[in-house]
């Protein structure tokens, strides 16, 4: 594990620190580290800065831990982590929540436990270590970046931007605020010092809604990464023409198979070159089925792949995510219509900010396409139906143009940034 | 549902598609450009009005051949 960049420094709604104060603080408020002995702990926490302290904490010392806010901590979640032997300590209280467990055998220092919702929504519990949460380590050089942080405490792509901002000197962190993101975002773009970001579509939809064109433009932005869903071609040429200095990538990681594929050719999808069995990280596909071998994944069989359960499409030289097996085709009268096709077309329209495609139950179809829309300030909402759906005639088969239309106010966005 | 209401419907899915407004009842489905997708959708959009699903009626659908047919169709299923 690399050393700790501790003169970094990180910026809270309050004031900034650095991995050295926090350190210093966090010692004097717990203590000696032997009150967690042969205990897996996950601290609860109020704040990014408790969340920070805990993190430091935490890895100075070798614990076997993790982070999750308090409001996440509901009696079946507490539930759930007492079923994995995870010991909940207080950080504001300094005490131990409910029972202290005993890890006993399952006992790993080092591990770190990343908390994720995935698709199921039931929380679930993702052991990892520095060196796999480490991903930007193969990065030799990596200019200084003030990065804004915009991920929910204890979430993958959270741990992600925190070990960058632990271990790559120069790498800042800017913290938002969850209760209001967006305002958040806008305050730490008023300081002009905002250089890089990672974020999602849907975050930067919501960002593009809420936020004046003007500040965004002005924010001297030189590196652009988004993941966590699919990124379509439409954000890509949107932020590419808004922040044509920036380096924009989009990555393809998830908490089970690691960061594994980086794309900065500015195309939605993947080159096809990256199956390549030749390559570090291993991309295959079979059967549309993405599989992925990484040495940041933390599940694999015993040749080493993930089966990350995404599907992806050839088309020419690239793959296209199509979205997660089992739940991404709609059935319309026995012709396929593929929602995230749907989407990436609509996004397009110079009039939508942000599209959701699902499926109804309908008679003798079976079911049809349906859309939620964002459209941009000042579209036509009278004739926005007609002239979507004229629109998607155009481009789309006749089964995958949506047949109902419900218009939205401002774009979804989930804990996890995702819509 | 009243009869009217139900032809609006229709008339709403064809002009969203840039189709000519259903006139004439007597004209055949086929004639008046109205497809198994239109109809389909028309459907949901009704079931979305009334807030409930429609029993449909497999045999009856079957017959379908005019726009006369749609309208008594319909008529029926939500009675």
């Amino acid at each position: 594990m690399p050393d700790v960049a501790h003169n970094n420094t990180i910026t809270f709604p309050d004031g900034q620190s650095s991995w050295s104060a926090l350190l210093k603080n966090a010692d004097a408020r717990i203590g000696e580290p032997d009150r967690f002995d042969g205990q897996r702990v996950v601290f609860v926490v109020d704040s990014m800065q408790q969340a920070f302290g805990a993190i430091i904490y935490g890895l100075t010392h070798g614990l076997d831990y993790g982070v999750v806010e308090r409001h996440r901590v509901s009696p079946e979640v507490a539930g759930r982590f007492a079923e994995n032997g995870v010991t909940l300590f207080d950080w504001a209280a300094v005490t131990v929540m409910g029972d202290a467990q005993h890890a006993g055998d399952t006992l790993e220092p080092g591990r770190v436990t990343v908390l994720t919702s995935g698709t199921t929504g039931l929380l679930k519990l993702i052991p990892h270590s520095w060196d796999t949460l480490n991903t930007f380590d193969r990065v030799a050089e990596l200019p200084a970046n003030t990065w804004f942080l915009p991920y929910q405490i204890g979430s993958y792509a959270w741990f992600q931007m925190v070990a960058l901002g632990l271990f790559k000197p120069g790498q800042n962190l800017v913290c938002g605020d969850f209760n209001d993101l967006a305002a958040s975002f806008e305050t730490a773009l008023h300081t002009g010092q905002i250089t890089a970001i990672s974020s999602t579509p849907t975050f930067w939809r919501h960002a593009l809604m809420n936020i004046g064109f003007d500040l965004i433009q002005s924010a001297p932005l030189t590196s652009i990464s988004m993941g966590g869903e699919i990124v379509d071609q439409a954000i890509l040429d949107e932020l590419g023409g808004i922040f044509p200095q920036a380096k924009i990538r989009h990555i393809y990681a998830s908490s089970e198979a690691g960061a594994a594929i980086v794309v900065t050719d500015g195309k939605a999808g993947f080159d096809a070159k990256l199956t390549d069995p030749a390559r570090a990280i291993g991309v295959k596909v079979e059967e549309d089925r993405l599989y992925i071998r990484s040495p940041y994944s933390n599940k694999a069989d015993a040749s080493g792949w993930v089966d990350t359960g995404d599907l992806v499409e050839r088309r020419g030289d690239r793959f296209l995510f199509c979205g997660r097996a089992g739940n991404t085709m709609i059935n319309v009268g026995g012709q396929k219509a593929f929602p995230p096709d749907i989407e990436a077309y609509l996004n397009a329209h110079p009039n939508v900010v942000w599209s959701q495609v699902t499926a109804r139950r309908a008679p003798l179809m079976g079911n049809l396409p349906v859309a939620k829309v964002v459209l941009t300030k000042g579209a036509d909402t009278t004739t926005a139906e007609r002239d979507l759906t004229e629109y998607c005639s155009k481009g789309l088969a006749e089964y995958a143009v949506p047949r109902m239309w419900e218009f939205l106010d401002s774009v979804p966005m989930r804990a996890s940034l995702k819509s | 549902m009243e009869r009217q209401e139900i032809l609006d419907t229709m008339n709403l899915v064809m002009t969203n598609k840039g189709r000519e407004p259903i006139t004439d009842e007597t004209v055949a489905t086929r004639d008046a450009n109205f497809r198994s997708l239109d109809f389909s959708e028309v459907a949901l959009r009704i079931e979305t009005k009334l807030g409930r699903e429609l029993t449909f009626d497999a045999a009856a659908m079957r017959n379908i051949d005019t726009v006369k047919d749609v309208l008594d169709f319909f008529e029926k299923a939500t009675a």
